[in-house]
């Protein structure tokens, strides 16, 4: 453990806590826009959160400790995950944190749990979103891999600091080819947050919902970890493909005037990411269930012809 | 010193396998059990002191026949595997001491507590064996004494065709290893495993003969179908041990000759991650599609021994390749897996073996609830779900990670085609992954969680203590060997880049905690209990949830190619235009696809055959003295011509 580590591991994670939810609420706002509304504030996530937090939980006589368990290790895994993913500054790496396959793991294990809280309440519909949830993860599983094999590869680590730290300070990647890896990322980034055409977040038809499905019965004080964890989703994801793709700004040292021009930057690109995000969920429409997998060999492609360049040019 | 260990350990066993012979009553069998658990402590500090110092001990040969010695020799790799079933073989005894007593008759209990010491002698002497003809001998005790457990509860129809398929399929392993011994003691004239120096076509059919021989006993597709026939009818402390140890025996075999002595190919490295990939495919996808809990565990272990052999196959091309960093990465991530394997299966094997006592069924769709009823067997078997479905930060997590770091760097190889070849393997290798996690959360919800699905289940009751302390041993190991894998594998000595999992489980322990605390001092109104919600309707019924067909349905659909379902209408009719409707049935039936194109056609064969043959026994004396005699002299002729 090193004093930069140590700074990271206080900043990054405080950092993706507090604006994770802003960018929840920014998707939903150029939806609304897009569909001719003005749609909630910008702050009622927040809003929202709170309400939340200050509510009791409701449990179902069906459930056990699984759905009790579940919204406090959702949290923690994803708070432990924004360690690996640097967004204000990158830190000297420290013992194996960073791990692009570790972190792939723990958002499994997010997965896992909560795919049997979805079960636990007895509900069809819990156990329907978990059965779908969990056989998309499995489809989409391979083209994860591969593609984060080819940003390791390209970046020449499988550590996400020492990865970015090679491709920090540049304006655009250092390498052609992580263009290719990022339509692959963002493919990832839309069906891992559950949006469209995968999932629709806004749905209110229990038969259509996966992610929505799981935690139907989660209430109150759960209902606020599990949102919350998945927004910190949402926002590391993107922060892997905003430092894949527009690293500029991204600061390698511990300098204060440095890390604040990195934050506020990180904080504009996936402004502008949200903005793509939510305009590429307007123009679309849900696919069927089974039409997906062929949606997932398209970023299978982008990223296995990545490694293929990489290893032959 | 470390011999006394081992010897030690043997003769432990080979008492706890005589007693219980001698006398009959429920003591012996637990001086027997507490005789094998004895022995793995004392294997334990065998392998672990061989490890650590990597001083090998010296066993003094025994001649039994002249230019035969009983050899027994211990290396690095043998300790490994004396250490994985030195990890199983405690949960399994002390399992077992209950366990065991749940059989019908009194000699019935006696002959498994002692077929059981036997069977663990036998795979440890295999590990130790130091020539092929200890190996074959002691293989062959391994597999007969496996066979007569299967076969324990012989009156029902079901278990002996499982018997008798198992029987065929472990002699047609020993077969393969015959030709592969016999074809290597040609060329060296000697049976000791040393390194050979011959050319690669002459080493093909040696290795093609041990990769078959040992693949049908390991369970590699297409030669794994005893398996789903074997584990239901066998003791589930047996299965624990067949899956935990045995399948890894069989893993060691060929681990030793590929290591000490082939130089491995390139083809044999492709050949090997082919095989070792399509079996952990196939062996989640049907084990996804599984209904009995038991047969849906050995498909796993299908799998993983699928897992294993990638691993193993990764080594060889590594090898030849002549990265050497990453081939030891390999096979350290192999190895590791066997022994993680070996830990969380035996765990899996004797919960599913608490719930079928409990419950009365094998069935997955009987079961549901048990979270109340069972709720400690329920928490192992989590831990147990969490470890195979190789989540962080438990042991299953740490053997996969290792197998992953390898395939993430292996695009330096130079080869194109190789690269498009380990592109294709990693990916099948993630899909398998995510499967198994998918296989797991179907397992674990529908058997412990929501309303108990039949009466059965409902009232279920807790297991006796030696049943929860027997699969808390493996638990607890799983849980250990995730923490520490950084140090053990230091401590096995392989220095190798790997993320600490001891930081990252504290980690998430001390962050959960300090969410926990947080969230609960703050709270203000105590929680409500409320139904279900249901759409309206007043309460929830067990028929409402989804089951477990239901859960693998989308990806039943997915993959349905690979299932080759097969819908199958029967009707009868009261008239002869078929107008008027009798009566008939619709069934949806899967496609046995490797049964009915591989194993049936050859066996018909062997069967129309046999037929032809007996009808030259015509129970004449003097015929069969003619038939002697002819054969003596066509071996003659045959003979002489090579000569």
């Amino acid at each position: 453990m090193n004093t930069s580590f140590l700074l990271f591991a206080l900043l990054n994670p405080l950092f993706a806590l507090l604006a994770a939810p802003l960018y929840m609420a920014l998707i939903r706002k150029v939806k609304a826009y897009a569909q001719g509304r003005r749609g909630p504030s910008l702050f009622q996530v927040y809003y929202d959160l709170r309400k939340l937090l200050q509510k009791e939980a409701v449990y179902s006589p069906t459930s056990s400790w699984i759905m009790r368990f579940t919204p406090y290790l959702n949290l923690s895994t994803l708070l432990v995950c924004s360690l690996f993913v640097p967004l204000v500054f990158v830190p000297e790496p420290a013992g194996g944190i960073g791990n692009i396959i570790v972190f792939l793991y723990l958002l499994a294990l997010e997965r896992f749990f909560t795919a049997l809280g979805g079960l636990d309440a007895g509900s069809a519909f819990g156990g329907m979103g978990s059965s779908r949830s969990m056989s998309l993860a499995a489809v989409i599983e391979p083209t994860m891999v591969v593609a984060f094999a080819a940003l390791a590869f390209v970046l020449k680590s499988l550590n996400l600091h020492q990865m970015f730290a090679l491709n920090a300070g540049t304006i655009l990647p250092i390498s052609p080819t992580l263009v290719l890896v990022s339509i692959s990322l963002f493919i990832i980034l839309i069906v891992e947050t559950g949006r469209l055409p995968v999932d629709n977040p806004a749905t209110h038809l229990e038969l259509t919902m996966i992610n929505e499905a799981m935690i139907l019965e989660q209430t109150g004080t759960n209902l606020a970890l599990l949102e919350l964890a998945h927004a910190l989703k949402q926002f590391l994801l993107m922060g892997i493909l905003i430092n894949t793709i527009l690293p500029v700004g991204l600061s390698t040292e511990i300098d204060a005037g440095k890390i604040a021009v990195s934050a506020f930057l990180f904080l504009l690109k996936a402004g502008l990411l949200a903005i793509i995000i939510g305009l590429f969920e307007s123009a679309l429409a849900k696919m069927r269930l089974f039409r997906l997998p062929a949606f997932y060999v398209m970023a299978f492609f982008f990223s296995a012809l990545t490694i293929l360049i990489e290893v032959f040019a | 010193m470390l011999e006394a260990l081992v010897y030690g350990a043997i003769a432990a066993l080979i008492s706890g396998t005589v007693l219980p012979l001698l006398y009959r009553s429920k003591n012996t069998r637990k001086t027997s059990f507490g005789l094998s658990l004895l022995s793995s402590i004392l294997l334990l500090g065998f392998a672990g002191a061989l490890l650590y110092t990597g001083k090998e001990p010296v066993f003094p040969p025994i001649r039994y026949l002249p230019g035969l010695d009983f050899t027994l020799v211990a290396d690095r790799l043998s300790a490994g595997f004396i250490l994985l079933i030195a990890a199983v073989v405690p949960g399994v005894s002390i399992y077992s001491v209950e366990y065991v007593e749940h059989a019908k008759s009194e000699a019935g209990k006696n002959l498994q507590t002692a077929l059981t010491n036997l069977f663990i002698l036998a795979m440890l002497m295999v590990v130790l064996a130091g020539n092929m003809v200890i190996f074959l001998i002691f293989w062959e005790i391994m597999s007969l004494s496996s066979l007569l457990l299967v076969l324990h509860d012989y009156s029902s129809e079901e278990n002996k065709k499982a018997g008798f398929f198992y029987f065929v399929m472990t002699n047609i392993s020993t077969a393969f290893l015959f030709v592969g011994f016999i074809s290597l003691f040609r060329l060296t004239g000697s049976a000791d495993f040393g390194p050979l120096e011959y050319s690669a076509s002459e080493l093909a059919l040696p290795f093609l003969s041990l990769f078959i021989g040992f693949g049908v006993k390991a369970g590699l597709v297409p030669f794994h179908k005893w398996l789903p026939y074997a584990h239901p009818a066998a003791p589930s402390s047996v299965s624990a041990l067949m899956s935990g140890v045995m399948l890894k025996v069989a893993v060691y075999g060929f681990l030793r000759f590929l290591l000490s002595v082939f130089t491995p190919e390139l083809w044999w490295g492709v050949l090997i991650i082919t095989a070792g990939s399509l079996s952990a495919l196939f062996g989640v996808i049907y084990a996804l599609k599984e209904n009995d809990i038991k047969r849906l565990l050995a498909y796993s272990s299908i799998e993983n021994i699928g897992i294993i052999f990638t691993g193993i196959g990764l080594y060889v091309i590594f090898k030849v390749e002549g990265l050497e960093s990453l081939a030891l990465l390999s096979l350290a991530g192999a190895c590791f897996h066997a022994f993680n394997h070996a830990l969380f299966k035996s765990l899996l094997f004797l919960c599913a073996g608490s719930i079928v006592h409990a419950t009365g069924t094998r069935k997955i769709e009987a079961f549901g609830g048990l979270v109340k009823t069972m709720p400690a067997t329920t928490a192992l078997f989590m831990i147990g779900s969490v470890s195979i479905a190789a989540l962080p930060p438990t042991n299953g997590f740490a053997g996969e990670l290792l197998l992953y770091q390898a395939f993430f760097q292996s695009f330096a190889v130079t080869d194109p085609l190789l690269t498009v070849f380990l592109i294709t393997a990693l990916s099948s290798f993630a899909l398998t992954g995510a499967l198994a996690a998918a296989l797991f959360v179907k397992l674990f919800g529908i058997t412990c969680l929501a309303l108990p699905r039949s009466e059965k289940s409902r009232l279920a009751e807790e297991v006796q203590k030696p049943m929860l302390i027997g699969p808390a041993v493996p638990a607890a190991l799983c849980i250990l060997a995730g923490l520490f894998s950084k140090q053990l594998l230091s401590f096995a000595g392989w220095e190798i880049e790997f993320p600490d999992l001891l930081l990252l489980g504290l980690l998430l322990g001390l962050i959960y905690a300090a969410l926990f605390l947080i969230i609960r001092s703050k709270e203000t109104s105590p929680a409500r209990i409320s139904e279900t919600w249901g759409c309206g309707i007043p309460t929830l019924a067990p028929h409402m949830e989804y089951s477990s067909a239901g859960f693998s349905e989308p990806l039943v659909m997915i993959f349905k190619n690979i299932y080759r379902t097969k819908i199958v209408h029967k009707a009868e009719y009261h008239d002869k235009q078929e107008s008027l409707f009798k009566n008939g049935n619709v069934e949806i039936r899967l496609l046995r696809f490797f049964e009915e194109y591989l194993y049936i056609p050859p066996a018909r064969a062997i069967e129309s055959f046999s037929k032809y043959v007996s009808s030259l026994q015509n129970g004449k004396l003097d015929s069969y003295i003619l038939y002697a005699f002819l054969a003596v002299i066509v071996l003659i002729i045959a003979t002489g011509g090579f000569v």
